[in-house]
């Protein structure tokens, strides 16, 4: 149920004015205050007054992400099209943006995800309108020649071939085709290599992927730094007011429950450490706070640095040069995953088996109180910390609201942190990381004797 | 800041007599093919000055021992330290290489006399306190970052990782085992371009202390004993070396209280590495050969200049035009990926470059008495190999030759301007540059940069650029899978026209033509191919 609040909270928003929320405002967790308006087409406008000297962090995150390519051959648009949106419009020709923000000395910048693409500008207030100006004129009128896509579409073939060299890629890809059979996680942000290498004919297709989901109602802008409140949402009215397109409504395929055990193995073709992946599918983070919490705190007591597992397998026995996980947020359910980076073939049993070990006796309820302590404020400080600058609160602010769905994801997220109890912890990983739901990848090195490869 | 302008054609006259030295090669040796005809294009009537054949040693400033310098901001709750010691791969004895990168691991990884390396971490934890080190040639860099909320408790664990460190030799060991692995799995396979700019750096710099991975050499780390990093901690990680830096929510006490507990370190370390004269032995070219999708490709020169020169702000005007770090502003970004496709982007750097992580911005405290000047091309199908690397050349070549234009000058002045001030919106970063500024003598260096920007004309840039910038210069480093074949075209100096799937412009066609059949900078004797797997054995 919770799901449909900021679908129906988006629907209601075209309908009326501007509507104004109440700022969310700063606490311990997080120490700033949101302004938070939503415009009568759908854009919610938030801005975070920040101490910042002269600067500000521009960002606008659309809820669109590998996740929406629901069609076949059409993996990786996305996040080709993240820079496609930087290629111009009528009014400001390609080029155009260098020479307006590139005078301000802005970086200005995008990433994709599997839920989210998140664009932000990062530089002197003083540049604040111009950037309104132009934002909200892409946003609104992108507008590309069939060359230019072309062209752009090998420099992201560019971007998979820099990416290519190490495993980690492949490893995603693997893992999640293993792990999904029907929803769109299956394949990576980057997207299929064929895919990719087909881009440069899906112009038409293109046109469509921005008319569906470049939409106000699938939108949420944040401005961090020192500024007047006013003038901007005034600039912002003016410029983003006229934009009207909606989302569309596509449906993400659901993923069938899991039945049974899956595994995945990768043979790599050059020197490089084995690997072992473990995986669960786990909620998203999108239907639950809470969930998203203790998947966050799971991480580290799992396989953080002040874990068993830690102690024995990096310190103690040296079986493994590093462990971790690969866990992010998702807004649909997706994967809880530890991973393992082996010194050698031959202890991959032992490692899994002690990974495994620690899963088990969380699942039996032996939870170390102490420890999960440890770990809350351990995240409670590490976010403080990490919020130095206004382009590390707005890119946190963007990406939490982007998967959740709600301007303030970032903050309920900080607060569900510290109310998660043994208890939950236990009873998560007894629900969902059980044995019937496990997905292992392994990796192996095969190289001939000469160091060469096969 | 008028004196400055006026002062750097004196400055330069004066520098002109210090970069020649005894060691250097004939000159003979150093004259590649220019890479298009000399003077053609050249708006200035002046003579291009020859390169000069080595670059010295001249040595850095030496700041006194243990001098602070703290950047007290009261409104934030975080404490930053910044314990910069002046020593760094140079250091690492012949057959030991990877030892200062060692020994600071150990340190920073292994524990103190108080507690044991899971210990430590279990102590760092709950503060999310950071506690970071970073080895780059001449520099070492211990940081932390805490909450005001620890400050004691952090103070204490800090400084005991310099003056009371464990030592272990279990955590050696593990600390070792993951150094080889950096270079047999990570530098040599797992990250093309990485590979590429070490392999550039190595041979830049062949037969200098710079010229090994600053994380070792696979039989350097494996003759590393305990003895050895005892004894080198005792000999590098001294007050003598070692510039402390505190920022944030820092007051006199603390600033004395940490100076206080710092002067525990020995109080003279070893004397320090003589570095030799660089050549400055041109047109040399090594292609790493590795299986891979793709060609990786570096390019660069051992540099006249470091900060402090006059030369040094209006090169790094002209580089940052050509290429800032992952901006779409630069001309080989937009010539090269936005209009050709080729890759996924282009830079070039005037000095040093190691991307400091989760920005676009160099890393602060990699200061190098010897600097080189670079052109990075990321990753490109292997067709287009030797078109890329022909096209950083030429556009190069043709800053250099004629110039930035007025309009594209006031661009990128207003660019920088601005992007300048990121630089220096963390209290690490502050500390970093303010410590840079001791060695190089250069305070308050990136208000300088802005000041001297306001009044660099296209001109006294040309004119700098002509003085500073070679193009013929140049040496080359590529990471590609048919290294002969590339080796082979690149001999040959036959055309590398390259076709497009997309409909171009006949003026890009055009300067296509002029690109695919201009003459590389190289020198066909001097190519050499490694076997990725025999890189940076010994």
């Amino acid at each position: 149920m919770r799901r449909l609040l900021p679908l129906l909270l988006l629907l209601l928003g075209t309908a009326l004015p501007a509507a104004a929320a109440t700022p969310t405002p700063a606490s311990d967790a997080f120490p700033y205050t949101l302004h938070t308006d939503t415009l009568p087409n759908g854009l919610t406008v938030v801005r975070v007054p920040y101490p910042s000297r002269g600067i500000i962090a521009y960002v606008t995150v659309v809820r669109v992400g590998s996740r929406n390519e629901v069609e076949p051959g059409r993996t990786g648009f996305a996040h080709f099209f993240e820079h496609m949106m930087f290629k111009g419009t009528k009014t400001h020709p390609e080029g155009d943006r260098e020479r307006i923000l590139g005078n301000f000395g802005y970086d200005d910048n995008a990433f994709t995800t599997d839920d989210i693409t998140l664009y932000y500008s990062y530089g002197p207030t003083a540049g604040l309108p111009q950037l309104i100006e132009i934002e909200a004129d892409r946003f609104r009128n992108l507008e590309y020649s069939e060359p230019s896509f072309q062209t752009e579409a090998l420099a992201v073939l560019g971007e998979y071939h820099k990416n290519a060299a190490a495993p980690f890629l492949k490893m995603e890809e693997e893992l999640n085709a293993a792990a999904f059979t029907r929803h769109t996680y299956q394949h990576t942000t980057m997207g299929f290599y064929k895919d990719i290498q087909a881009m440069p004919q899906a112009y038409d297709y293109s046109r469509t992927f921005f008319e569906r989901w470049y939409t106000p109602d699938n939108t949420l802008l944040f401005i961090i730094g020192d500024f007047d409140d006013a003038k901007v949402m005034e600039l912002v009215r003016q410029h983003y007011g006229p934009w009207d397109r909606k989302a569309a409504q596509v449906s993400v395929p659901a993923e069938p429950p899991q039945k049974g055990p899956r595994t995945a193995h990768i043979d790599w073709p050059q020197p490089t450490q084995p690997r072992q992946v473990i995986a669960w599918r786990t909620p998203g983070a999108g239907t639950s706070p809470t969930d998203a919490a203790i998947q966050t705190l799971l991480v580290d007591y799992l396989a953080g640095p002040t874990s068993p597992a830690y102690k024995t397998l990096v310190l103690d026995k040296q079986l493994v040069e590093s462990i971790g996980s690969d866990y992010s947020e998702h807004r649909d359910p997706h994967l809880f995953t530890l991973t393992a980076t082996l010194k050698d073939e031959r202890h991959r049993d032992t490692v899994r088996k002690t990974l495994l070990q620690e899963v088990s006796r969380l699942a039996a309820g032996r939870v170390d109180a102490a420890r999960l302590k440890a770990i809350q404020d351990h995240a409670r400080y590490g976010a403080l910390m990490a919020l130095e600058t206004p382009r590390d609160v707005g890119i946190q602010l963007g990406w939490y609201a982007g998967v959740t769905g709600s301007p303030d994801g970032f903050q309920r997220h900080l607060q569900s942190l510290p109310k998660v109890t043994p208890a939950q912890l236990s009873d998560f990983t007894k629900r969902y990381l059980t044995a019937n739901k496990l997905i292992l990848l392994s990796l192996t090195p095969k190289t001939d004797a000469q160091g060469g490869t096969k | 800041m008028k004196t400055r302008a006026l002062m750097s054609l004196t400055a330069l006259l004066g520098l002109a007599g210090c970069v020649t030295t005894p060691q250097a090669p004939p000159p003979d040796e150093n004259a590649p093919p220019p890479a298009v005809p000399a003077q053609a294009a050249a708006p200035e009537p002046a003579p291009q000055p020859a390169r000069p054949e080595a670059v010295p040693a001249t040595p850095l400033r030496q700041p006194k021992p243990m001098e602070q310098v703290v950047l007290a901001r009261p409104d934030s709750p975080i404490v930053s330290f910044r314990l910069v010691f002046h020593t760094g791969s140079v250091d690492d004895p012949k057959g030991k290489e990877g030892l200062t990168a060692l020994t600071a691991q150990l340190m920073a990884e292994g524990g103190t006399q108080k507690l044991t390396a899971s210990q430590l971490l279990e102590a760092l934890y709950p503060m999310a306190a950071e506690l970071d080190v970073f080895v780059d040639k001449e520099f070492t860099t211990l940081s932390g970052r805490v909450h005001k909320d620890f400050l004691t408790r952090f103070q204490n664990i800090f400084t005991d990782v310099l003056l009371a460190p464990r030592l272990d030799a279990a955590e050696l060991e593990r600390l070792r085992a993951n150094a080889i692995s950096d270079v047999e799995n990570g530098l040599r396979s797992a990250n093309d371009e990485a590979l590429g700019k070490v392999a550039l750096d190595a041979l830049l710099y062949q037969g200098h202390p710079y010229a090994h991975f600053t994380g070792g050499t696979v039989q350097g780390l494996k003759a590393i004993t305990l003895d050895d990093v005892k004894a080198h901690a005792q000999r590098v990680f001294t007050q003598d070396r070692l510039v402390i830096g505190l920022a944030g929510a820092v007051d006199d006490a603390l600033a004395q209280a940490l100076s206080s507990r710092l002067s525990a370190l020995p109080e003279k370390g070893a004397p320090r590495v003589e570095l030799p004269a660089v050549p400055t032995t041109a047109g040399r070219t090594v292609i790493i050969q590795k299986p891979t999708l793709s060609t990786a490709v570096s390019m660069g020169f051992v540099s006249t200049i470091r900060r402090g020169d006059p030369d040094f702000f209006p090169v790094a005007f002209a580089m940052s035009n050509l290429g800032e770090h992952r901006q779409s502003i630069g001309v080989l970004f937009t010539e090269l990926r936005e209009k050709r496709g080729l890759n996924y982007g282009d830079y070039a750097y005037a000095e040093h470059f190691i991307e400091s992580p989760g920005t676009t911005y160099n890393r602060t405290n990699i200061a190098r008495t010897q600097q080189d000047l670079s052109l990075w091309i990321r990753p490109v199908v292997p067709t287009n190999g030797v078109f890329a690397t022909r096209g950083a050349v030429f556009f190069l070549d043709q800053m250099v030759k004629e110039g930035i234009p007025q309009e594209r000058f006031e661009l990128m002045r207003g660019f920088l301007q601005g992007y300048t001030r990121l630089w220096e919106q963390t209290d690490q970063r502050r500390l970093g540059y303010a410590i840079d500024g001791l060695f190089y003598g250069t305070p308050d260096f990136l208000e300088q940069y802005r000041q001297a920007m306001a009044k660099m004309t296209p001109q006294s840039v040309q004119e700098a650029l002509r003085r500073r910038v070679q193009p013929e210069a140049l040496n080359f480093a590529f990471v590609t899978e048919d290294a002969e074949g590339l080796a082979q075209a690149l001999r040959s100096g036959a055309p590398s026209p390259i076709t497009y799937a997309s409909p171009k412009s006949e003026e890009l066609l055009t300067q296509d033509q002029a690109i695919s059949s201009s003459k590389l900078p190289l020198r066909p004797e001097a190519i050499q191919v490694i076997p990725a797997q025999q890189f940076m054995e010994k």
